[in-house]
């Protein structure tokens, strides 16, 4: 077990290497040349000393690999992201100051998803076929059409400026508002939940249709089990192991999820940074928070394989 | 934005349907050729007919309806002689926008665009998903390990970085735009088909056939390639409809196809970003829309269940 861990955690490394390498050499390529982002920080009045001065001193100069080794070593030996080219403040600190805003707000959405999405999806499965299947089948796809960014604008029109009048969450402050100013919070969660609705149900369907022709399903039901024990006490807790997976392995997605809709509720998180920092070149910025959300990716998919790897001991023996 | 997260697409898990699957089952005809059976196992699915009926419809509209229905749609100096914002009359079908442009016209002007990248896009993703996963589900071992370690790092990539990068990188032409896309979006589908090429690697007769002096070549022509066309065209269906959801993005942040020529997410952005926002600029383009990947989505589904080996007469 401790060599499968090992040999994993290495390779999420080279992973990690890997997008490391594309992050830091797509800015390479921007039209402007390395300098570009030099004349944003400095706007317009900028001499070409200072533009000459300011690439200096960020090392803009040095030969692609030297700066690649010194942003290694920045990061992997040091754990410092470096110094936001855009705000006065470290990325470490703007990333501290974004992941929990982003973090509670996805959560919240996530749990609510969950708590509608399951139930949902045995009920489908246990009457496959029925009205009620096909209705929210239908309706599932619907949703799944949606552009995310159009739900928005659409919760926004219905529930803000229509008849119900609810309030927009506030643009930034603490991370904990979502708990002291929970009926700002409603519209936002309300709209990640159902975005994520199509999948988590589609897929507790599937995962419990898969464990219904079982032998042991046919066995309980042979010794008299009743409808619903089967259903929840057999079908439900069976189905439950692929679904941890998949909840393990879109965590991360989760930070994704999150950005369009912090863009349309102007809600200063990790996803709306991103976006900002990428319009106005702050390149160490946006390489930070890649790198971090790599990271998180790279370690849901580590535990998720671990799981599966105790649960199901095959998978070490034959070691991916 | 779950359509840009990397996940298995959740249209794709259901299973083939059992009622469907005994009604087809007859001892008479074991010699209709494969593809008529297909056919018929695809046409006996209503909302699927209806689908591909929706969409020629939607295609005609888009792409003939300007034959019939003039309005000037590049112009601005020519379109601010029409009052902003009009509501809908018997000049303008559905009104006008906010720039004085008639709505009924740029929803076909939009679809043109939105439905030709969109689909040309798709087109990429899977050839480019098809070959890559292939590749590193067949021939294994040390390739297949590269491989699937460098997709790894480009799915764990946050897509909007990708994208922004790329979009700030190149001009912001229709075929850089279908190249951007294609490039981003082939990550799932490589998965899913290298997922198959190993299963298939592994089959009875695969085994036999190589067992019996078939060249690799052999293999790939006679049993992976034809094993696998079922999940490929599938996959491509679902990465059209994928394709068009994201260069809807794009329109949302600004990034469709610039201005004179438009989309269907620039249009949708730019209508509903006014709030209260006036319906018909918003809802008959949204209904459009949203029917036309759910429309995708059930032909794909159909497509599936029609090459779904167990379904088949044989």
């Amino acid at each position: 077990m401790l060599a499968y861990v090992v040999r994993r955690l290495l390779q999420s490394f080279v992973v990690f290497l890997i997008v490391m390498l594309i992050t830091f050499s797509l800015p390479y390529f921007e039209p402007g040349g390395t300098l570009a982002p030099a004349y944003i920080v400095l706007s317009n009045h900028a001499t070409p000393q200072a533009v000459h001065l300011w690439g200096v001193q960020h090392g803009i100069f040095h030969p692609f690999f030297v700066r690649f080794w010194d942003y290694f070593v920045q990061v992997c030996i040091h754990f410092n992201l470096g110094f936001s080219w855009r705000n006065n403040l470290s990325v470490w600190s703007l990333i501290s100051l974004y992941v929990p805003r982003t973090i509670w707000l996805a959560s919240l959405a996530f749990l609510l998803t969950l708590l509608i999405a399951l139930p949902v999806g045995v009920v489908q499965a246990s009457r496959r076929n029925s009205w009620f299947d096909y209705t929210m089948t239908n309706t599932l796809f619907v949703i799944y059409g949606i552009p995310a960014f159009l739900l928005s604008l659409f919760m926004i029109n219905w529930f803000i400026f229509g008849t119900f009048h609810f309030q927009l969450p506030p643009t930034d402050g603490s991370a904990l508002q979502i708990f002291t100013h929970p009926s700002e919070f409603i519209v936002p969660v309300v709209t990640l939940a159902v975005l994520n609705l199509a999948f988590f149900s589609r897929f507790m369907r599937s995962a419990v249709l898969d464990v219904l022709v079982q032998d042991y399903i046919r066995t309980a039901k042979a010794k008299g089990c009743s409808q619903r024990r089967v259903l929840y006490k057999h079908a439900f807790r069976n189905a439950l192991g692929p679904i941890i997976t998949i909840i393990g392995l879109s965590i991360p997605g989760l930070f994704g999820g999150a950005l369009i809709i912090e863009e349309v509720f102007n809600y200063q998180g990790v996803g709306y940074e991103t976006v900002y920092s990428a319009q106005y070149n702050d390149i160490p910025t946006v390489l930070g928070i890649t790198l971090l959300i790599t990271l998180f990716t790279l370690l849901g998919n580590l535990l998720a394989d671990i799981g599966l790897g105790i649960v199901n001991p095959r998978i070490r023996v034959e070691g991916r | 934005m779950s359509q840009l997260n990397e996940m298995p697409n959740p249209l794709h898990l259901d299973g083939p349907n059992d009622e469907r699957a005994r009604a087809t089952t007859s001892f008479e005809s074991a010699v209709v050729p494969l593809w008529r059976q297909r056919l018929r196992i695809f046409l006996q699915n209503k909302l699927a007919i209806a689908s591909v009926v929706y969409l020629v419809l939607i295609v005609l509209f888009c792409y003939l309806g300007p034959i019939i229905w003039h309005s000037n749609q590049t112009n601005q100096a020519i379109a601010l002689n029409n009052q902003t914002n009009a509501a809908p009359s018997l000049h303008h079908l559905l009104g006008t926008d906010g720039s004085g442009f008639d709505v009924f016209g740029r929803i076909m002007f939009g679809g043109e665009y939105s439905l030709s990248l969109g689909i040309l896009a798709g087109f990429i993703t899977i050839v480019v998903g098809t070959i890559y996963g292939m590749i590193s589900g067949f021939i294994g071992g040390a390739v297949d390990a590269t491989f699937m370690r460098i997709l790894d790092a480009l799915l764990s990539i946050p897509l909007i970085f990708l994208l922004l990068s790329l979009v700030t990188i190149f001009p912001r032409t229709s075929t850089n735009l279908i190249v951007i896309i294609g490039v981003i979006g082939w990550f799932g589908n490589a998965r899913i088909i290298r997922g198959d090429a190993l299963v298939i690697k592994e089959l009875e007769y695969t085994q036999a056939s190589r067992a019996m002096g078939a060249g690799w070549w052999h293999i790939v022509r006679r049993h992976v390639f034809p094993n696998s066309v079922s999940n490929v065209v599938t996959v491509a269906t679902f990465a059209i409809a994928d394709a068009i959801l994201f260069l809807t993005t794009l329109g949302y942040l600004g990034l469709g196809i610039p201005a004179p020529a438009t989309d269907w997410g620039t249009m949708l952005n730019n209508a509903a970003q006014v709030q209260p926002f006036y319906w018909w600029q918003v809802y008959p383009l949204a209904a459009i829309f949203i029917l036309v990947i759910v429309a995708i989505t059930y032909i794909g589904e159909a497509l599936r269940d029609a090459f779904e080996v167990r379904l088949l007469e044989r």
